[in-house]
Order: structure tokens, then sequence, then C-alpha cells
């Protein structure tokens, strides 16, 4: 069945020898390698492709390329294929979509008979009473017709996608005449060249030109692929221009990846996309055999593929014209060949599954199965609207040009002018000159600016005035609309009808016009429709082309898909150096932030039982650690902790909470002094970074003249908290050099010391559980061999490791509140209850004027230790506190566990002051609706208030 | 993806960067009225045109910095060491 | 009187079906008058909700709303279309809620269908501290009488069959706030229905009609401007107009403005991106948001998934948009959704937002009589339109701030009393 297939033509890209078995909605077909899926089934005589998106009427080839609004297609799992550009692979599964039951009989077709009905924005106007059906029919009936194919969503992976950077000193967008011209003229003045093609092959027109034409692209082909300077990638586009010539190009069937994203930052950008043909507004347009030149001349002499018998031919320009003989020589039948530029016209065309009739302007009316428009061209500018440009309607050339391009973009070829294919290329030739010679110039400025300045290459390129001679703007007659109505969007089925409807309501300007009647919102995103859209709404509103503008084309230029911006998902874990010990032994492992850590080990409450029982031991890791060193540390713990620090003696630890300079509690943490002139920081987990950061700030902005160096050592540091009554005596076990007596080494002081042999070790009596306990900071290449030394050494005291779970038991037991949880983005220092901690009378502190502005206020809410009187309730983090019956709020829970050292529950809470005393009743509303009572208590800590374990 | 210069590192993506915003002065907190440090505090000129603001270097030289950037077009010009 | 003028339904699509007759004009092009009651700067919903109420409400009609482009163009017309009434605080909730019940009467108060879809609200929890916050929000609702709750993972599968629920993920979802009244509208026709109805009641829509300055007398500043000034009226690309009442309810430019009559604003302009796919048959019934993964995914009626991220984190008035948007989106949602990676991005744009310090916005009155606030929005003006514009209207016809707006109004920033939104919105839609 390859009744349409030509004979030998001289530029044909289908290999003969090689046909590929695919099928098309589950019937088998044939083709050749280099057909497209659209040439192999055109060959195979298919001329239904699809059912339109609102009046399912039948659809065929209309450009026969990327762009073809009537040729996307289901593949296997991949939905809107574009089978006007995608090649075929033996194998495929093609199938229509959009069809409903099939592409032969569309039970929604029954649309166009009501279509009179369905005119632009009738859903606005309707469905609204009864309100209830809205909801329940109308909109499931709507959504019926979302077009496009099925995403076959439970697929669990995301497939193996690539990126890739560059930074060519120029990039050309487009491999025809012009483009070529230019990279060969760039990579000859000493640039490199990235070279970008669209189609899977360089040419542009030239590939299905005359025979002329395929001679001037092998010399253009040589000249390329001969210059090492330039790099071609084909079947790749350009889809995106954002700031500082940032460039988006997307490279199809690469080796490694369906599609592979690569970003450049190209000194220059030369945009040569040439032009893309623009359908003609009339009745029945789109018809299928309604075609464009372009496609026409691509089916015969790129797949040797033969349109149709008798053709009906408009012609408004010399490509138009060179699709006449092409059809001819293809053996079609010309039955009317009408020249647009001496005002013969197509009224309307007949024929539901194929082209029967035209009507032509004169009034004659033809039998031909085949209508072809060679009726003008549209300016894909979009590159250029991405660098600023807003281009400008010449009514002579019927076409936009560019207007004000920045320097580093450059456009040559068909979207600035017109010329023969030696005019192209020397046009494409002076810009790429003068695009490389641009960007050899900004090479060689930001080289020799830096201030670890490579020696820039040679010396700087001249300066170079733009002495290209433009090309010319041929005229063109304004080939919009015929005397008919007919689609303007052919993706969205919008007609010239609808776009007067639209304009006579008020939706007068394109923006509006655009957005009530969807017309260039479909996957072709105006390539097709915008300029006839602006051309009816001109007609409509009796205004000239030129005071109607367009739509902003926004990127990217081609769609992308999802799999291939995201490229290989890389979302990175920290692990500490112990984390696989810890799920060598069973533990449940806790995403905190960017940490993994261990929850607990199967028992949390066994865990921490063995803490105040026993000893445990618990990885800390992920607590922030900042080595600051010099003589003026202290003046910035002074700055930024609340508390004071001047007098801090060696040796000693102290705890401080940060507010940021608004007054809200942002970090907290001990920090401890090792030496004269250094001190160890440490932070929460989640704000290490932030810390770091705001403390250099401080230092580098606004106290450059102090002496202070910070040094992350978070993950440098293993950090390992010992806890439990026995945890002194496993220490004694293990720690060299320094004396672990309570007297020589009380609370809230730091040791260097040995441990397990490990020196360099950094030895804290500091505990967020509330029992005797010692935190060691290791260098982490030797933490396994300590942490392993502690669990060999402590069986017979019966040492547990303990995870995050139990450690947020046992510090809240203890009443130590965590930043972030029991505090929140408002609250201030007194809602903390920090207390005393907090020295107004410093001179400088952050925050400081809203810290004294918030010690005078009376009405913060207060953090407070909370039990419900009930022993057995233990109200969820969250649950509001509020005012008796009512629904009043006055708090809420921030912690709450049930405590297995006193048997019952415990909390903390932020509530309104006039509940903030000892033996205050207040009211939780659970989750589950009931409301239960509770009672502040007089202490944060609910166990050990006086710090007896802890002080041991 | 704008480039930002790095007075140190060079010309960078901005991504390798942290935006700190528009420069501001901080008042003397020992002396400053309430108003006045909240205007500090909230209070951003925030124009559309050339604004002084500060960059950190986060993945490079770790240095605070500020360049002028035009918020209407992203056009960077004169970088300077804090 | 009608509110709305001509009425639509569905005898009239097939009348004008069977007789071809012409549809009348949603609004009118009118001439500018010299003088109006109210200037409105702004021609957005915000400021066509405003001059609506202030015409249906307040019988106030002699109104114009001045716009540089087209009605819509700015924020209206960019966004991700959500709205939801889930938020942290009372105030917000209160707030929010309004605009929910006005949105869900919309269709019938203005006879336009604004396809409100209430097909339900998820905003998902990767982490433990996330599934507190969730909590908070859910206990707070309920006590207000907002339908919101926390689910469990295989709750949000059925809700959402497309999530990967899986426990092994970089992202694990732990559980979800669930706000079954939450969805989407057609933001276009939302901003058309206040604009046709206004247009009814009198009310002057000038497009293409830039403020050049406010013209304002008596105050301390340059020009009469600032704090204890008076407003008189605008000057405009076409003149001069006067009024003894300005609103600004632009997004976006709002800082500029504002300058114009003196009022400084603690406002930052930052791009907000959006996204959209090619259509594909409808899978994902409900509106998925994920703070951790600063995502948020809905598929509208057409098939097409609408994506939306958190602010660009540079300030700047370019709206071209980034490519780093793209990326970032498409490795988040394919967390969430890794078997949609064959859909493919048709288009991305951005939008002006105006960041407050306390995400929450900047309304009512201020140091210069006669010229009012409704900026500062940030992310949620379009949720927040309907009563936004209903609240302004009675600031203006009263001269008092109304009570719903009391949290928001400028003195917060002098006195220290911020909202405590920002915790939750950090991708708050």
């Amino acid at each position: 069945m390859t009744h349409n297939r030509l004979p030998v033509r001289p530029g044909e890209v289908i290999d003969r020898e090689t046909s590929l078995a695919f099928t098309w909605n589950g019937r088998p077909h044939t083709g050749l390698r280099g057909d497209t899926i659209a040439s192999a089934l055109a060959a195979d005589g298919v001329e239904v492709f699809a059912r339109s998106m609102k009046y399912k009427r039948r659809r065929g080839i209309m450009t026969a390329d990327h762009w073809d609004p009537n040729l996307s297609v289901q593949v296997g799992d991949e939905p809107n294929v574009r089978a006007g550009s995608r090649r075929l692979v033996a194998g495929m599964e093609v199938s229509a979509q959009n069809v409903w039951p099939s592409l032969k009989f569309d039970i929604g077709a029954a649309n166009q008979l009501v279509g009179r009905f369905l005119s632009p924005g009738f859903y606005y106007k309707t469905f609204m009473r009864p309100k209830w059906l809205w909801h329940h029919l109308y909109q499931t009936i709507l959504r019926r017709f979302a077009p496009g194919g099925r995403i076959h969503w439970e697929t669990s992976t995301h497939g193996a996608y690539d990126k890739r950077y560059a930074h060519p000193d120029v990039l050309v967008a487009g491999g025809g005449p012009a483009g070529m011209g230019a990279a060969i003229a760039a990579a000859e003045a000493g640039a490199s060249v990235m070279l970008v093609e669209h189609e899977p092959e360089l040419g542009g027109h030239l590939r299905w030109g005359d025979a002329e034409d395929l001679t001037a692209l092998a010399d253009l082909l040589a000249a390329v692929q001969s210059h090492p300077g330039i790099e071609v990638l084909v079947d790749s586009t350009v889809t995106g221009r954002y700031d500082h010539n940032w460039i988006a190009v997307m490279q199809r069937s690469h080796e490694v990846a369906p599609e592979r994203l690569i970003k450049a930052r190209a000194g220059s950008l030369v945009v040569a996309p040439g032009l893309i043909e623009r359908p003609y507004v009339f009745a029945g347009n789109d018809t299928p055999g309604v075609m464009l030149s372009g496609a026409v001349r691509r089916l015969i002499n790129l797949w040797a593929v033969k349109p149709g018998s008798r053709a009906v031919v408009l012609s408004a320009n010399p490509e138009g014209d060179a699709a006449i003989a092409d059809l001819e020589a293809a053996g079609v039948e010309i039955v009317a060949a009408l020249d647009a530029r001496v005002g013969e016209d197509i009224v309307e065309v007949e024929g539901r599954g194929r082209v029967r009739r035209a009507v032509l302007g004169d009034g004659r009316t033809v039998a031909a199965d085949l209508v072809v428009l060679g009726t003008g061209w549209t300016a894909p500018t979009s590159l250029l609207n991405m660098a600023g440009d807003r281009p400008v309607y010449d009514p002579t050339a019927a076409r936009y040009f560019p207007n004000q391009l920045p320097d580093n973009v450059l456009a040559t070829g068909g979207i600035t002018g017109n010329g023969s294919t030696v005019e192209l290329v020397a046009h494409g030739s002076a810009t790429g000159t003068l695009a490389a010679n641009r960007a050899l110039r900004n090479r060689h400025e930001r080289r020799s600016s830096t201030a670890r300045a490579r020696s820039p290459e040679g010396p700087m390129p001249e300066s170079l005035q733009d002495t290209r001679v433009p090309l010319a703007r041929t005229p063109h007659p304004e080939c919009y609309r015929s005397s008919s109505h007919g689609m303007v969007d052919f993706s969205e089925d919008v007609s010239s009808k609808d776009l007067f409807q639209a304009s006579g309501e008020g939706f007068d300007s394109i923006e509006l016009m655009k957005r009530y009647t969807t017309a260039t919102m479909g996957p072709s995103q105006g390539k097709l429709e915008t300029v006839n859209a602006a051309a009816v709404l001109a007609e409509a509103r009796s205004m000239d082309m030129v005071d109607i503008g367009t739509t902003v084309w926004r990127p990217p230029f081609a769609p992308i898909s999802l799999g291939a911006l995201a490229g290989r998902i890389f979302e990175p874990i920290r692990r500490s150096a112990l984390q696989d010990w810890h799920e060598a032994h069973g533990a449940s492992p806790l995403l905190a932030g960017q940490w993994v850590r261990p929850d607990h080990y199967g028992d949390p409450v066994g865990e921490a039982r063995n803490v105040r029982e026993n000893v445990g031991i618990i990885d800390v890791t992920p607590l922030g650690k900042l080595d600051l060193r010099g003589p003026d540390v202290a003046k910035l713990l002074e700055l930024v902790y609340v508390n004071r620090w001047q007098k801090l003696e060696i040796g000693r630890v102290r705890y401080g909470t940060m507010v940021a300079e608004d007054g809200v509690v942002s970090d907290d943490g001990v920090t401890g002094r090792l030496g004269e002139d250094h001190y160890l920081m440490t932070t929460t987990s989640s704000g290490a970074g932030a810390v770091w950061e705001m403390l250099e700030d401080y230092l580098q902005t606004y106290r450059p003249e102090w002496n202070v160096h910070v040094t992350a050592v978070t993950g440098g540091l293993t950090s390992i908290n010992v806890a439990g009554p026995r945890c002194r005596d496993l220490l004694l076990r293990l720690v060299e050099d320094v004396d672990l007596s309570p007297e020589a080494f009380p609370y809230f002081h730091v040791r260097r010391g040995r441990v397990a042999g490990v020196s360099g070790c950094i030895i804290w009596r500091i505990g967020f559980t509330g029992e005797l306990s010692y935190e060691l900071h290791v260098p982490s290449g030797h933490a396994l061999h300590v942490w392993e030394s502690l669990i060999a050494n402590g069986e017979d005291l019966g040492i547990r490791p303990f995870g995050v779970e139990s450690q947020r038991i046992l510090r809240l037991e203890k009443g130590h509140y965590i930043v972030g949880q029991d505090t929140d983005g408002l609250t201030k220092a007194p809602s903390a209850g920090l207390g005393g901690l907090v020295k107004l009378d410093k001179h400088d502190t952050l925050g400081l004027p809203e810290l004294r502005a918030s010690y005078a206020r009376t009405d913060l809410p207060v953090l407070v230790a909370i039990q419900t009187d009930d022993p057995e309730i233990v109200p969820m983090e969250a649950d509001q506190i509020v005012d008796g019956d009512s629904n009043r709020i006055l708090g809420r829970i921030t912690s709450s566990r049930m405590s297995p050292t006193l048997g019952r529950s415990v909390c903390l809470g932020q509530v309104d002051p006039s509940l903030a005393a000892a033996g205050s009743k207040v009211t939780i509303l659970l989750v589950n609706g009931h409301r239960v009572s509770g009672t502040v208590q007089e202490h944060h800590a609910h166990v050990d208030p006086e710090g007896v374990r802890q002080n041991a | 993806m704008i480039v930002v210069n790095c007075p140190h590192c060079g010309p960078r993506n901005s991504s390798d960067l942290r935006p700190c915003g528009e420069v501001t002065s901080r008042p003397d907190p020992a002396t400053a009225s309430l108003s006045e440090w909240r205007t500090y505090l909230y209070m951003r000129e925030n124009p559309s045109g050339w604004v002084t603001e500060a960059w950190y270097c986060r993945s490079g030289c770790r240095r605070y910095f500020t360049i002028e950037r035009n918020t209407a077009t992203n056009e960077t010009r004169r970088s300077e060491a804090s | 009187m009608a509110r709305h003028g001509y009425t639509y339904s569905a005898g009239k699509l097939i009348k004008h079906g069977l007789t071809r007759g012409d549809w009348p004009r949603m609004w009118r092009r009118p001439e500018a008058r010299s003088s109006y009651d109210v200037v409105i700067v702004g021609g957005g919903l915000h400021g066509l909700a405003t001059a609506y109420y202030l015409a249906a409400d307040h019988g106030m009609t002699n109104i114009a709303v001045l716009d540089k482009g087209y009605l819509g163009g700015g924020g209206s017309g960019r966004n991700t279309a959500i709205v939801r009434s889930n938020y942290l605080t009372p105030e917000g909730v209160a707030f929010y809620d309004r605009s929910l019940a006005l949105y869900n009467s919309m269709t019938q108060e203005l006879n336009l269908n604004v396809m409100f879809s209430r097909r339900g609200h998820l905003t998902l929890a990767h982490t433990d501290s996330a599934l507190r916050t969730m909590h908070w929000r859910a206990e707070v609702n309920k006590l207000q009488g907002i339908d919101s709750s926390v689910i469990d993972p295989q709750e949000v599968k059925k809700e959402a069959p497309s999530l990967d629920i899986s426990a092994d993920t970089r992202y694990p979802i732990l559980g979800a706030l669930f706000h079954p009244p939450g969805g989407i509208v057609r933001h276009d026709a939302v901003v058309w229905g206040y604009a046709r109805a206004a247009d009814h009641l009198g009310v002057h829509m000038l497009q293409e009609t830039e403020v050049l300055d406010i013209l304002c007398e008596g105050g301390e500043g340059p020009d009469g401007k600032g704090t204890g000034g008076r407003v008189t009226g605008v000057r405009t690309n076409r003149g001069d107009i006067s009024a003894p009442a300005v609103v600004n309810c632009t997004a976006g430019w709002a800082s500029l403005i504002s300058n114009m009559a003196g009022v400084p604003l603690p406002i930052t302009t930052h791009p907000l991106q959006a996204a959209v796919t090619e259509p594909c048959k409808v899978f994902l019934p409900t509106v998925v948001v994920s703070g951790s993964l600063h995502v948020y995914v809905s598929q509208t009626d057409r098939g097409e998934l609408v994506f939306g991220a958190s602010v660009d984190p540079v300030g700047t008035y370019r709206v071209n948009g980034t490519l780093e948007f793209t990326e970032e989106l498409a490795g988040h949602v394919l967390e969430l959704m890794p078997g949609i990676s064959k859909m493919r991005l048709m288009r991305q744009w951005s939008g002006l937002c105006d960041m407050t310090p306390d995400y929450s916005p900047v309304m009512g009155t201020t140091q210069v009589d006669g010229y009012f606030v409704d900026v500062g929005w940030g992310t949620y003006g379009f949720k927040a339109g309907p009563v936004a514009g209903e609240t302004m209207a009675e600031t203006i016809a009263t001269g008092r701030d109304a009570d719903l707006i009391a949290p928001f109004t400028i003195n917060r920033f002098t006195e220290g009393d911020l909202v405590g939104e920002k915790g939750a919105a950090a991708v708050g839609h």
C-alpha cells in the first residue's frame, strides 16, 4: 500500500532499501527510513490524522512539519507527538488522539451541527443554573472535550534524561543558508560556534528546493562540516533566550537521552529561524487536502510523496510558484493556478474527509482533491521577543520585522528580509562576522577585568561597525482572509467569525481577544495563527495592522518535555559518617532538612527510658558547628546573641539565643571558649547555613574592622551525645588526658582531649536530655571508631543508641524548647520564656530596639509547660487552646509526648498572657473535637526542674 | 539566569550567589527611635531602574559585595567589594 | 436594577445561534470625564471589584478605573487561579473565607460563568514539621468553620492517584492538609464579570490610560504630597483628572504609584512565574501544592497542567521569565508524579508580585487623605480579589477601614504588629 510514493526525487531523504513496519490505530503500515510518521502515512494513503478540538472536524496534513496543528498523535505512552517532524522508528504504535470512539466516527462531531450555538466564550454565558449542575454535570462534559493524548502517569520512574552546559562565543539559531553563512563566518573570525537546526538536517528551505538550491546546499554543508570551530546540532531547537544570553537548546534524539537540555551562555546569539508559512482564512480551510505550499514541496521533494491528484494552487510568492512546478513534476494535475498578486482568490473548499471542490474568487467551482496555499509568511520572532524586541509590522512586505535588538543578539535571513541564496548567505556571513567580533571583544574585556584575570588571548579585536546591507523587503500582498470566514486557530477551532464576535463584545485588543477566544493558546502557540488573528482584529476594528500589535511570544519556542527540563534529578541528602552504621543497626530514617537521621532504632520509648536509667548515645552531627577565631570573637557574640559574652572564660560554655533585627527568635545554641581567641559555636541543624551567612554579613559589611574568622565545621566534626547516669563511667574508660570528675569538669564546660585514642576531640558537658551528658565532637574520619568503641565499652553499662524521637521525648520532659517548633515566625524573645537571659542594656545587639519594645509589652503570648489533667491524654502538637466552650483561640500546644519517666503526658504550649501563671487552667481542643483541661506548670521542665541530674 | 560579576571571582551565574536586596543603612540601635528602626527593617525604595544591591558569593569566595543592577532590564554594572 | 446588564443564558445562546445576531458589548470604551468621585488606578481584578462594589453596594457610580494597558493584563491574567481559605491566622481565614463565599456565588451574581471548579486543595507535607504546621492550620480552620483537615498518604492517593506516595522517595508524602472547598476559577472571566457589571452600573473603564502622577496638596513632602496631605486628582498620559479619592489597586507597580502620593511602602517587587503544559486527557482531579518542593499544580478542564512556584529570589520588574524556573519546576513535579515526564511544557510566563515582610497585604486608608491602598498582595491577590474589592469599597465609601482589613493597614509596620502568615506562606498556593 504505497500508492502515493513517487519515483526517486533528487533531494529525497528516504532510504528506499530500509522499510519500517509500524501501526496506525492498530492497523499495520510500512514506511521508509527517513520518513516522518506523517510522510509514511501519507505515502500509504492516509488522509485524516486527527479530529479538531471543539467541533471534531476531520483534519489532515497542512504544513507537514513540526508546527502542523493537525498532526499530534499518540505514540505508545507518549502523547502529543508531532507526526509532521517525528522520525519513523520500526515498531511504533501510533494512534490518533482526542477521538471517541474512533477517528472515523467521532460522536463529538455532533458539535458541528450545533456549532452556531457554541460561539466563542459560550461557556461563560451558560451552565449557570442550577448551580449544583455546574459542579456535577456541566464541568464533567466540558472535561470530556479536553484535547491531547493520554499520559501514562502510572509509570513509576521519570526516565533517563541529561543536561549539558555550553559556552559558545556565537550561537546560531537556524541552519538555513543565512544561519550556515553566519556560522562559517563567525568560525573564520575565530569564534567557537554552535549551530542549531530544528530539522534533522542543515539546509532550511534549500533542502526541498530545486537543483540549484541543492548544489548551493552541498557547498555550504561542506564548508560547515570542514570547519573545526563549528559544532552542529541538528534535530535541536533553540527554545529560549533569557537574560544575559542564557540560551536553552533542546537536543532531540541524543544517544543518552530522548531529549537533552543544553544550557548555553552565548557571547552572541544569531537568530536565523527563517520564516513560517502562514495559512489563509476562508471557508473550509481546515479540510484535509488543504495544504500550504511548503507542505507539498516537502512531501514531494523530501519524502517523494504525492500529495494529491488534482490541485488548485493559490500563490502570492515565488515559493508558491515553485510548488506548482513541483506538483507538476510529481504528476499532479493543476486544475487552477491562481495568482493572489493579481487579485485571484479562493473562497471556499467543500469536502469532509478530503477536499472535493473549490469555489474560486471568480465564481467558478472546480473539482480538486488538493488545495495548495502560498499566501504568505510569518516571521517567528519568538527569540527576538525574548530579547526584548517588539517587532514592527510592514504592510508592504506583509509581515513583521525586527525592530531594536541588544548588541549581543543579531538577526539574519528571512526574518530580516528576502534574497537569493547568495544574498542570504552573504547577509548571514556579515552577521556572523559581526557577532563573532562582538563576542570576542566581550570575552577579551571580561578576562582582563576580573581580579584573578587570566591573560586574554591576543589583542583586543577591533570594534566593528554594523555595515551590513539589509536584505530587501520584497513586496507581498496582504493575504489574510478571503471574503468568507474560516479557521484562524486550527488547534483551538477558532474561526475568523468568532474573532469578529469577540471584538464586537469588547474584546478588541489582541490580548483580550486571545484570552476570550483562546486563539493562539493551543499547542502551536500562535506560530500559524497569531498574525492572521491580528489581521482579522484589524479588519473588525477597521484599524491598521501596525496599530494592532501582536501578542508576545513566550518561551519555549517549541514544547519541551518535563523529563528533559528536569534532567537527572539531583536532590542530595546529607549523611553523617555514622549513617551507614545506623542503617545497619535498624535505624528508621528521618528526613530532616537536608539530612537523613535515625528517628529511632525500633523502640523510641525504651531508648529514652534507657537514657534516664543507664546510658545512651545519639548522633547529633547535623547540629550546626562554626569555628570562630580571632581577637574580636566576643564582640561578635555580643552582637548576635541576646545575652552577654564578654566575660566567658576559657573552658566555659554558655547558652545563647539569637533574634533577628525584627526581634523574632531566629536560632539558639551553645558556644564554648576553647582558647584565648578560639570559640566553637553551635546552631540549630536547620539554621546552620543561615547563621553562618549572617555572621559573615555582619563581619564583612557592618564591622569589617573586627578580626574574626568563621569556618563551618558541621560535617568535619561528627557529634555524639553520650547521656545518662552511667555515661561518666563509660567515658572514664575511653577518655584520656581530661579529668572527668564533676569538680574538674562541671556542667557547661568544655575540654579537648583524646577519646578512644582519637586526639583533637572536643568534649562538652552539655545536653538536651536533662541527664548527665557529654557531647563529643570527633574528627569525622575517626567517628565510626569512636562510636563503635563507645558501644563496645558500654555493653555492661546497658548502652543503647537512641534516635531523634527519644531525644524529643527527653528534651520535652526537661522543658527545652525548639526554635521553629515551640516558637514561630512572630515569636519575640519574651514569648520564648528567655527570662533574664536577654540583656536590654547592651549598646548593640541584633534587633535591640525591637527587643526593648517587646519587653515593654504585656500582650505577647508566653511559652509554658502544660500538663493535661487526665494524664493519659496526649494532645496532638498544634492542637488549639481555646477559651472554654467558645471558639476563641488562646494558644496552642507546640510540643507533646507521653513521658515514660513520669508516666503521663507532658506538653509545651504558647498561651495568652492571661493563662501564663502557674496553676492556670487551660482548655485544649483535641482533633476529635473533645475539649480537655490542662494546667500550666511552674517550670518548663516536667522532670528534674532543679537540674540535679544534669549537674551530677 | 543572569550573570553577576563578583569582584573577586569574576562573572558567575546568579545561582552561585545569594541576592540580599537593596543596600540599607543600619541605624545605631542604641539611639534609633522605633520608627527609624522600622523604616530600616521594612521600607524599601524598590525602584524600577538602577539600584545598588548586595550579593553574597555563596559558592565562591563567600564575600558580600554590591553591584548596581537595573531592575527594569537586569543590566548590571559596577561591582564593588564590601 | 439588574447588576449586570444583558442577561446571559442557554436561551440567549440558542437565540443568538439561530438569528446569528450580534451579542452586545460587555463594556464600553467611554470618553474620560474631567473629574470623578473616585479614581481607581489599576484595571485588574482588585480595581474592577472595588469599582463594582462601590457602585453596587454603596451607590457610588461616578468612578473611573484606569489601566495603562488592557483590563486584567497584570496579575489578574497571569495567576494560576487557585482559591482557598485554609490560612494559618484567624484574621487570614476570616478574610479569605469571605472571598471564597463571594467566588461561590459570583457566577450567579455577575451572570457570567466564572467556572469555579470546587475540586479540593491538597497541601502536601514531606516532613514532620510540615505535618505539624498542617495540623495547626487545620485546627485554626476548623474553629472558624472551614472544611479543612489533615489526611494520610492513602487518602492523598485517593484524591490524587497520580501522586507517588511511596516512602522511599527523596520527599516522601507524609500526609496533606485537605481543603475540599478550594479549587480553581477561570481568572479572566472574573475580571470580565466585574468589568461588565461595573460598566453596566455606570463605571468608566479607561484602558490604555497611564497614571503619571498623583496630585496632592497640603502634605509635608514636595508638591504637597506625603503625610498630612490630601489627594486632588491624577495626571495621566491623556490629561489630568480631578478626584477627591484615588485608590492604588496596582500590583508590580505599587511602590512607584504610591511614591507619587508620597506614601512609601514596605514592598519589594519579585516575579512569580507559571507555566502550562500541552493538554492531555484529564487525570489530576485536585489542586496539589507542595511547600517543600516549591510547586503547585492543577489540571484545567482543557487538560493542561498549570504549574506555579514561589517568587523568584531576585527582585526585578522584568517579566520575561527564567529557564531555571522551568528546570526546577519540572524536577519537583516529577518528584511528585514521576510518570508524567513525557508531558511537554508549552508556555511559561511571569507576573509581578509585591512582596511585603509578612506576606500580607497593605490595605485601607493612609497618611494622605483620600489616598487609599490595596497593594502588597504578594502571591495571594487573585484569591482575595472579591473580598478586597468589597472591603475597599466600604473603606472608601465610609472613610474608615473596614473591620476585615483592620489587621492589614499600613500602620502595622510602624507599630510592629505584623501578621503571622509568613510561616505558612513560603509557597502558599
